[in-house]
């Protein structure tokens, strides 16, 4: 079937450069993914840095990046609020598989069992 | 404005929510990969450290490489965003530019993957050797598996546009193949920090 028209003609869609981010947008959110992947790699050579602190600092970087990516690359900021349940609400249930599973097999980042 | 609605009325792929059933297809099927993705980085988590035998992480993974592999994907995305909207308002050289360009970014993604797991192999890490081995191939091949998909979507794309049956009455297209190449970014994002960076 052809997608040929769906698009322009949906309400909830949006006509070319309305409502979505801009290019330059764009292009500021790659930086900031650069920036954040520099430090997240530049954190791992610092010397006497706690690993708590290593850990609780490239989970915060990777959750900051993966919300840029989808808030501004996916559109979820600028779509329909029924996607965001539709993506985020899976996303949950996979968060709790991996947090149940560790937990299941004594598998803990940064608290230590006993 | 009432044009626009009768065309919306007569399209069978809007439904009641006034969204194209196409892009919530695709929401849907990246919520369930979310899960898929889910259970494999839960088991590689779980099997973190437990195996008897080596080699072992410290060992193996070749953190500078794959700080380069990440951030060719990470690009990609941009890339990809820039396709989408030249192809948004019908710039369709520059619209074939970055699709073939996020086609060969993720080309390469995937030959750092095929570099890196030819090393593994020769280091005498295997799917068979021990936990950290299974669990570290599969996670990552499966990943590699969807950007490999992913390649072969961008350049369907592309070929389309080359031969003038991709312009902006197409839009649709470019922004689910644009959700999918996305999505196998984040899932890099979060196998990236929990395998390769943290101790």
């Amino acid at each position: 079937m052809a997608m040929d028209s769906s698009h322009a003609a949906s309400p909830a869609a949006h006509a070319p450069g309305e409502g979505h981010a801009t290019v330059q947008t764009y292009v500021r959110v790659a930086v900031v993914l650069g920036i954040l992947t520099a430090i997240e790699i530049g954190a791992l050579y610092v010397p006497g840095l706690p690993s708590h602190l290593l850990v609780t600092l490239l989970l915060f970087f990777s959750v900051l990046k993966f919300a840029l990516v989808v808030a501004f690359f996916m559109h979820l900021r600028y779509d329909n609020k029924l996607l965001t349940v539709l993506f985020v609400g899976p996303l949950f249930i996979a968060m709790f598989i991996i947090l149940a599973l560790m937990a299941l097999f004594g598998a803990y980042l940064l608290l230590a069992r006993g | 404005m009432a044009a626009e609605h009768a065309a919306v009325a007569d399209n069978p792929n809007i439904g009641c929510t006034g969204l194209d059933h196409r892009k919530m297809g695709m929401w849907a099927f990246l919520g369930s990969e979310c899960m898929f993705f889910g259970s494999l980085i839960g088991t590689y988590l779980s099997y973190k450290g437990k195996s008897i035998n080596g080699p072992g992480p410290h060992e193996i993974l070749n953190i500078p490489l794959t700080s380069l592999s990440a951030f060719v994907l990470l690009m990609s995305s941009l890339l990809m965003v820039l396709a989408l909207a030249a192809v948004q308002r019908n710039d369709m050289k520059w619209g074939k530019i970055w699709l073939f360009a996020t086609a060969m970014f993720g080309a390469s993604f995937v030959g750092f993957q095929c570099f890196e797991f030819t090393h593994f192999v020769h280091l005498g890490l295997t799917l068979q050797t021990n936990r950290f081995g299974s669990t570290l191939l599969v996670l990552p091949g499966s990943h590699g598996g969807h950007v490999a998909g992913g390649v072969i979507w961008l350049l369907s794309l592309w070929v389309l546009a080359m031969r003038g049956k991709l312009g902006s009455q197409d839009t649709l297209k470019v922004e689910i193949c644009a959700l999918y190449w996305h999505f196998v970014d984040i899932v890099w994002i979060a196998i990236f920090t929990l395998i390769y960076l943290i101790p």
